[in-house]
């Protein structure tokens, strides 16, 4: 909330830290490399990352993205330290993902922070997915205190700071938004590289025709599977073109993907807007602070920031190296709970895929 | 050429802009000694595609004035209606004299200033005469009112509920000089399921959380005059609410 700002119990501190993240809920694996410096600054000193990609109409299973993040995994953390050109003996911390995510992946990239863990005597701390995005943003947009709208292949929900806690004001009820892309994106057969999110984005340009699609907002939440639906149910209607060309010169009344790919977007962000609306509304704030892999969609950025410029407020967002899932966020934020004391020790270094946001008590913050 | 109801809003005074609207203070006649009315202007999102956003503005505008005409009929205490112009988002209704629920209850008004917020709260509830607790009750009285006109609010918010001042309002009731009003009927609608009472329970559950932390068990008093208002029917509303709460993501499932 605007106004007077509470003395931080987060101390700057005594010499620089340095942290390594791991990363490895979903489909990409990423290791970062963060130094807190004694003035209370911080550098990122490396972000690399690898997305499993899979075959267009596919999605990403478990067990191979695991096997992904195995095969990945220790060639991403060299060149991650590489890139510092420090060791692993430098570092303060290991920080690693301990949830929400899928199972196998998560297990993989923990087995990996506690390997390095034991071979390095270095402590381990275990980060929220969910925190860690926000305090990314935080840190490299310099928001204050914003609405925070998280939105990725796993999760969205409208989140609000207030007492040591990343209080869910609004979620979604059943599927995610990212979710809801991805495999709309397998329905028409787009690519999934770099990312199928990115690709209906840009389909989406070439979109004229807005169709009906359920607006499924329920007060601060949403609800997503109806509208896949919905939308999925458009490619068996007679006038849908799967190319996207008229049949012959009179065919003029046609759905094309692109028409989809646009009305999809168009009503799923303005549900998104809506709800963040009616948060900030709530809460008194004006700022808002986008999260997550789908926040780097810039017609959701574009649609936001109208929304708050008529509030005569102010949008944050990243671009893809800080919102899609990466190393330097668990980073991050595992250094910000290093520092005020936290670490998890091994016989606790588990994960779980169940993890929510308001579980996490956030010490360092006012 | 402009609207009648547009060259209305031109004359009158911007309140406050809430979730989706504009907020004005109105006059219908040229006698200022005439009670104000409230204007609420759905204006154009500038977000949302044009299509879209018409035809969302104008169901909404026409299912809050349902709304509260149903809630009028079934004695919930709401705002009556004063005008309705569906097409260009603009809903007329009674001004209400009096202090939102939120600013009376810890939290409420923000973090920023703790202590003397604190102070404020105390006055409000004096000024208002009225007892946390009591308060508590009239909003599950209220509540449970409207469910059984089978209104179904949609976004239930300590925001949302007014008390009306105790100057301007001429209390029927012996001990209580003010009385509770809901208010923004913008998300609500007409539903006998048990469903969406629940859910509507929830809503109002989780702002309570997540706006008045230290406030949690205050819900469990409204809940339970919420229970007696409602009678039988709440056997099958409390037990879906528990289903309700179970949903969402990402909850441990331990237990």
């Amino acid at each position: 909330m605007p106004g007077r700002v509470r003395e931080t119990p987060l101390k700057n501190p005594d010499r620089p830290y340095l942290a390594i993240g791991l990363e490895g809920s979903a489909n990409k694996f990423g290791a970062g490399v963060i130094k807190h410096f004694v003035d209370g600054s911080t550098a990122v000193l490396s972000n690399v990352r690898h997305t499993y990609i899979t075959p267009p109409g596919e999605g990403f299973q478990p067990r191979f993205t695991a096997l992904h993040h195995r095969e990945w995994a220790l060639k991403i953390i060299n060149d991650c330290l590489a890139e510092v050109g420090v060791s692993m003996h430098d570092v303060d911390c290991i920080c690693y993902t301990k949830g929400p995510g899928m199972g196998a992946p998560l297990q993989s990239v923990a087995l990996v922070a506690r390997t390095l863990s034991l071979l390095f005597d270095k402590p381990l701390v275990g980060v929220n997915h969910c925190v860690g995005h926000i305090e990314m943003g935080r840190e490299i947009t310099g928001a204050q205190n914003p609405v925070v709208l998280y939105v990725s292949g796993g999760n969205t929900q409208v989140i609000a700071y207030s007492r040591q806690c990343y209080r869910i004001f609004g979620e979604t009820l059943d599927i995610a938004i990212g979710n809801c892309l991805d495999r709309f994106a397998r329905v028409i057969n787009l690519s999934n590289d770099p990312a199928p999110g990115y690709n209906i984005e840009q389909e989406a340009k070439k979109g004229k025709r807005l169709l009906p699609i359920p607006y499924t907002t329920k007060g601060m939440d949403v609800s997503f599977s109806g509208i896949l639906t919905s939308v999925e149910g458009y490619t068996f209607d007679k006038r849908f073109r799967a190319d996207g060309q008229p049949q012959n010169p009179n065919d003029e009344d046609i759905i094309t993907p692109a028409d989809l790919c646009f009305s999809l977007q168009e009503t799923i962000y303005a549900m998104l807007v809506e709800i963040t609306e009616r948060a900030m509304a709530h809460i008194g704030s004006k700022e808002v602070l986008i999260v997550g892999g789908v926040g780097s969609n810039l017609r959701l950025q574009e649609m936001m920031g109208i929304m708050a410029e008529e509030r005569g407020g102010k949008v944050f967002a990243m671009d893809e190296r800080y919102c899609i899932d990466n190393g330097i966020m668990i980073a991050h934020a595992g250094l910000l709970s290093f520092r005020m004391g936290f670490d998890t020790p091994l016989l606790k270094s588990t994960c779980t895929q169940r993890f929510r946001t308001d579980e996490v008590h956030i010490s360092w913050r006012a | 050429m402009t609207s009648p109801s547009l060259t209305l809003i031109s004359t009158s005074t911007l309140i406050s802009q809430g979730a989706e609207a504009k907020v004005y203070k109105a006059h219908l006649t040229a006698d200022p000694s005439d009670a104000p009315i409230l204007l609420k202007h759905r204006f154009r999102k500038g977000y949302r595609h044009p299509t879209l956003d018409g035809s969302i503005t104008r169901t909404r505008v026409a299912g809050e004035a349902r709304a509260l005409l149903k809630c009028l009929r079934s004695g919930v205490n709401v705002p009556g209606v004063r005008m309705v112009d569906a097409s260009e988002g603009i809903l007329g209704i009674e001004w209400i004299d009096g202090q939102s629920v939120r600013k009376l209850l810890p939290g409420g008004a923000g973090e920023d200033d703790e202590e003397q917020e604190e102070d404020d709260q105390i006055d409000l509830l004096q000024e208002y005469d009225i007892s946390v607790e009591i308060l508590m009750q009239l909003i599950g009285q209220e509540i449970a009112k409207m469910h059984l006109a089978d209104v179904i609010h949609g976004d239930l918010t300590t925001s949302n509920m007014m008390l009306r001042h105790p100057s301007t309002f001429k209390s029927c009731h012996a001990t209580l000089r003010t009385e509770l009003v809901l208010i923004d009927f913008g998300l609500s609608y007409h539903s006998s399921l048990v469903e969406d009472k629940a859910v509507d329970l929830y809503v109002l559950e989780r702002a309570f959380t997540s706006t008045h932390p230290d406030a949690e068990p205050l819900f469990a008093s409204a809940m339970q005059a919420y229970e007696q208002r409602m009678g039988k029917e709440w056997a099958a509303i409390g037990r879906r609410l528990d289903d309700v709460r179970l949903r969402g993501r990402k909850r441990s499932m331990v237990g």
